[in-house]
């Protein structure tokens, strides 16, 4: 399989830093164009008077998702290569509960 | 006199927010791009971490060594500059002040609600950051490694980490909310 460009060596790695650059970019640009540069709007989900939060999120990852599995199916991206993380059910569940307590009590 | 000074109302307004799904289309295609091209996923938290274990091992090399933590970032990369995660975070900052300015939402101001003071916004803030880094660090991630690229991949920790996020979230916004309505 072709991709990941970098680890099959399709793409010489001294590109990774200007593409991990890139990619980057592209990521706050559309974080600040669904509003999430508002620590009130972001806020706002969790006392439901505005639900980007969840839209903007379950939407990505299922974007996402549809294109790992189309891409892995035509042959062309390995899965194996991206980052599955291993599950430690009770540190993520507790790291999880006090993020998510910081993220209303900061404003992320 | 008077249309001048209404166009110029006009010009500075802020331009309103994009449509959440495509926004969101946009955040998955170039997580896609993340996979497809270098086999990793967005992050934020991680950032930090090797930032702050390069601080580290600047100031204290001895105690750097000795702590598996700092080892682990430390292993990546000694200068954050060639480390992967900290240079898509100067690009996320990049990205974020562009679509700002292009939106004209660039200001100087501190977000709060009609009922708590600037510093009351400010030191909670700051407690909340604490509390954010915290979890990221014993969760292996934050909602930007572990929600959406977790998520996205179908890890059965990241998807029990996005519900306690949410959980812990609604859990604590009752308490909070003179802080922000």
């Amino acid at each position: 399989m072709t991709a990941p460009l970098i680890t099959s060596g399709a793409l010489s790695p001294s590109y990774d830093l200007l593409f991990a650059l890139l990619i980057g970019i592209g990521f706050g640009f559309f974080l600040e164009r669904a509003g999430f540069g508002s620590a009130r709007k972001l806020v706002a989900q969790f006392y439901l008077t505005d639900l980007s939060v969840f839209k903007v999120m379950f939407t990505a990852l299922v974007t996402a998702m549809v294109g790992v599995i189309v891409l892995n199916r035509a042959g062309f991206l390995d899965i194996g290569e991206l980052p599955l993380i291993g599950t430690y059910i009770v540190p993520m569940m507790v790291g999880g509960l006090i993020l998510g307590a910081g993220f209303v009590i900061g404003g992320y | 006199m008077k249309t001048g000074f209404f166009h110029q109302e006009a010009g500075a307004r802020p331009a309103p927010y994009m449509n959440p799904y495509i926004a969101g289309f946009g955040i998955g295609l170039v997580l896609l791009a993340a996979f497809v091209i270098a086999g990793r996923g967005l992050g934020a938290s991680g950032a930090f971490a090797s930032a702050v274990s390069a601080g580290v091992n600047l100031v204290a090399p001895a105690h750097a060594a000795d702590n598996p933590f700092y080892q682990k970032y430390l292993s990546r990369a000694t200068n954050p500059f060639k480390d992967w995660l900290f240079i898509e975070v100067i690009g996320v900052m990049i990205g974020g002040f562009v679509s700002g300015m292009l939106a004209r939402r660039v200001a100087r101001t501190i977000e709060r609600g009609p009922n708590i003071t600037d510093r009351g916004r400010l030191a909670l803030a700051f407690a909340g950051g604490v509390l954010v880094s915290f979890g990221a660090q014993f969760a292996r991630g934050c909602t930007s490694g572990q929600s959406i690229t977790g998520g996205a991949l179908l890890n059965l920790g990241s998807w029990a980490f996005t519900m306690s996020v949410f959980a812990g979230a609604y859990g604590v916004a009752y308490f909070l909310r003179r802080e922000w309505k």
